[in-house]
């Protein structure tokens, strides 16, 4: 156990803060949920990828920098440090590239990482349909093989960043006979493709964040297919693997929020109840905690260790505390936290922060499903009603 | 920067769950808390161990290892529910001594021969070699008065000799408040791992209760609430090993989180158990009590509460994402 940096490492932080602080737009952006903030966060992609700063994790060919996951740990810390703005490509580097990088062919590596990286297309994930939430193996919508083609129609929902991105990807039942696990293929789609129609949901804070999907006879190159046909269910648990695990939220974001906690505590320490006083305080433990956790995790990678079900602890613990610091920001600011903006113009980023916060135990899996996982792969707790 | 243990570090703990799961069951608990007589056999398989010399100097006949290996084993004896005087002695006594510049006698505390209970103002009482019973150590009234606490929970013999007496150090409360938060994420594992070897056979409603979900999910809490827990700990004894000025506050974090942690998986814990967790027979309520004494022990939940605030509301300590560290 060797919790110091080497001199290489904070001579890159260096470099990163330098950077960060001449790049990192003054103003947060407008929300990401709407097309001026969507707009405003692709050209922030740009801007950092300019820098070469897009996934500094990836190979060099891949448009990354072919760092280790403690440059990235440093290189997340200084972002969050310099307030960078929420990912826009967040389902595309963090979720895909990694799944894509694991299961991809060197075509599809050529084809898609380097863009990725750069800001150029922006991805939607499309997983869920109205009939396969949490239970994912539900799946209807159809992919049909027709030469060189797949033709899919059906209907996929809550398509995080679907209403104004660029491509997605989602698994498709290409077996037509197949239930369950078995017969789905995972596919990728250009989201203006004819047959597309993309419906906006307006969200609890009126914004659009993701989007209905539905295909209405909609034509897919096969080889926009992942890892073979059939092998959907596989490739997409490495999805939902890497969403869970060690990338989507890193450390810096929830020492970042705790950190803001804590101004915001100074100033309203006149009025603060003590219950208030305890939360701020948990709340740079449990950041800190998972900042612990994060790079024991990284350290395990790096020696050629893998995450596994753990990843479930990690989501629920991230997705609680993020609600846990939003909730006590909201109670130090009193009847102001309802107001979109303050009196003096600035974006109320608690509100916008509390609002998202909530999403954080559904996405990527419902916690009552991380529970359950945990229960099951990591405590040996029997199995029921699974299919 | 490589958070992780190393090979050498996780085989001596191995070694020490190993011993202990063999010669330290809930019957050696048992027995001792019908007062039956104390079994040298088990305090000597320490020492033939070394663990008594593992912070002492290899010049003083030690292993000379570090706190981050104490930590690693305290939490062994926690899982253990070890009723003898190991971590007191040799993981908190000794290394307090050494900082003192005091060596002498350390051979014998090697030999097994010396037991440390280092005497601290944060603790009214320490425990006294009959097993059943606190001395008062309280400075203030200078007495020396025998009191009853929850029984078993007291099953650590040390002997009654304050000659380890750090009254108000720092370094001391570091020390045991470090110690005990490793023994408590130990007891916390083995709390919940009987709680989950027990959900697995009870049958009710034709199924075994751990396959209910209401059962699944109090026991899933726990697992995060010990698994968050385990790398602050470890964190507070690389801190205070490297001697950073900001160990106190990380060693508070530690007591805190291993604190929480323990106290909800023994509330839980109970909870699986049904009726048979409110009985004796069960032997949960050994680790139950041994982790309110700990929770308790080495300043409480709300002195480390303070400690941290002031730190960190107090702004002496960096906060922030570039200051994971620090």
């Amino acid at each position: 156990m060797q919790l110091v940096y080497t001199a290489e490492q904070q001579a890159f932080r260096a470099e990163v803060r330098a950077w960060m602080e001449a790049h990192v737009p003054k103003e947060p952006l407008v929300t990401l949920e709407c097309r001026e903030g969507y707009d405003q966060h692709v050209e922030w992609e740009r801007t950092l990828a300019s820098g070469n700063w897009g996934m500094v994790t990836w190979p060099e060919a891949y448009g990354g920098r072919g760092l280790d996951l403690i440059q990235w740990l440093i290189f997340e810390e200084e972002y969050f440090r310099a307030g960078g703005p929420n990912r826009a490509n967040q389902n595309g580097i963090f979720l895909l590239g990694p799944t894509i990088m694991e299961f991809g062919t060197e075509e599809q590596k050529a084809r898609f990482l380097t863009p990725m990286a750069k800001g150029e297309v922006i991805w939607a994930q499309a997983w869920s349909e109205p009939g396969a939430g949490s239970d994912m193996a539900a799946i209807q919508s159809k992919a049909v093989r027709n030469g060189d083609h797949y033709v899919i129609t059906g209907q996929k929902t809550w398509s995080s960043r679907a209403a104004f991105a660029d491509w997605g990807f989602g698994i498709f039942r290409t077996d037509p006979d197949s239930t369950r696990h078995k017969g789905l293929t995972f596919i990728l789609f250009d989201l203006n493709s004819p047959g597309i129609t993309r419906r906006p949901i307006r969200q609890l804070h009126g914004d659009t964040g993701f989007a209905e999907l539905f295909f209405d006879e909609v034509r897919v190159p096969v080889e926009n297919c992942l890892a073979g046909e059939g092998q959907g269910w596989n490739v997409a648990m490495a999805t939902a693997g890497f969403e869970r695990g060690l990338m989507l939220r890193s450390p810096g974001r929830f020492q970042a929020t705790a950190k803001r906690l804590v101004e915001l505590y100074r100033q309203h320490a006149d009025h603060a109840a003590p219950s208030a006083r305890e939360a701020v305080v948990q709340a740079w433990g449990a950041a800190q905690a998972y900042a612990y956790n994060t790079y024991a995790v990284a350290a395990k990678i790096m020696a050629g260790g893998k995450i596994g079900a753990e990843a479930s602890l990690n989501k629920i613990f991230w997705s609680e505390l993020d609600r846990s610091m939003h909730r006590t920001a909201m109670q130090l600011l009193g009847a102001a936290a309802e107001l979109k903006r303050f009196d003096d113009g600035r974006i109320n980023q608690w509100l916008e922060g509390y609002i998202f916060s909530l999403s954080g135990p559904v996405y990527a899996g419902s916690n009552e499903v991380q529970r359950n996982i945990t229960a099951e792969r990591l405590l040996g707790l029997p199995r029921v009603g699974a299919g | 920067m490589d958070f992780r243990f190393s090979d050498d570090q996780l085989t001596l703990a191995t070694s020490v769950r190993d011993y202990l799961s063999g010669t330290h069951g809930p019957e050696v608990l048992r027995h001792l808390d019908e007062a039956g007589p104390r079994d040298p056999a088990i305090w000597q398989g320490l020492v033939d161990m070394g663990l008594t010399g593992l912070l002492v100097p290899e010049a003083h006949g030690g292993l000379g290892m570090g706190l981050i290996e104490a930590a690693l084993i305290a939490a062994e004896c926690g899982r253990a529910c070890l009723a003898e005087p190991l971590v007191d002695t040799a993981f908190v006594g000794v290394p307090w001594l050494l900082s003192q510049g005091q060596t002498d006698g350390l051979a014998d505390v090697v030999a097994g021969t010396r037991k440390l209970a280092p005497a601290h103002a944060i603790n009214p009482w320490v425990a006294d070699g009959d097993g059943d019973a606190l001395v008062s150590v309280d400075p203030l009234r200078k007495l020396t008065v025998r009191v009853e606490r929850s029984r078993d929970t007291a099953a650590q013999g040390v002997s009654t000799s304050l000659d380890a007496n750090g009254a108000g150090d720092d370094y001391l409360l570091n020390l045991g408040a470090l110690m005990s938060a490793a023994q408590l994420v130990g007891l916390a594992d083995a709390m919940l791992h009987q709680a989950v070897e027990y959900a697995k056979l009870r049958t009710q409603f034709g199924q075994p209760i751990g396959a209910f979900q209401g059962i699944k999910h109090q026991l899933a809490s726990c697992s995060v609430a010990i698994e968050f827990a385990k790398p602050v700990v470890w964190r507070a004894a690389a801190a205070l090993q490297d001697g950073l000025a900001s160990a106190a506050a990380h060693v508070s974090h530690a007591k805190l989180a291993a604190s929480d942690a323990a106290m909800l998986t023994a509330e839980t814990a109970i909870q699986v158990h049904g009726a048979m967790g409110y009985t004796y027979e069960v032997d949960l309520h050994f680790w139950m009590k041994r982790s309110w004494a700990l929770c308790g022990a080495w300043g409480d939940r709300a002195f480390h509460l303070k400690r941290i605030d002031d730190a960190v509301l107090g702004g002496s300590l960096p906060i922030g994402p570039e200051h994971t560290f620090a």
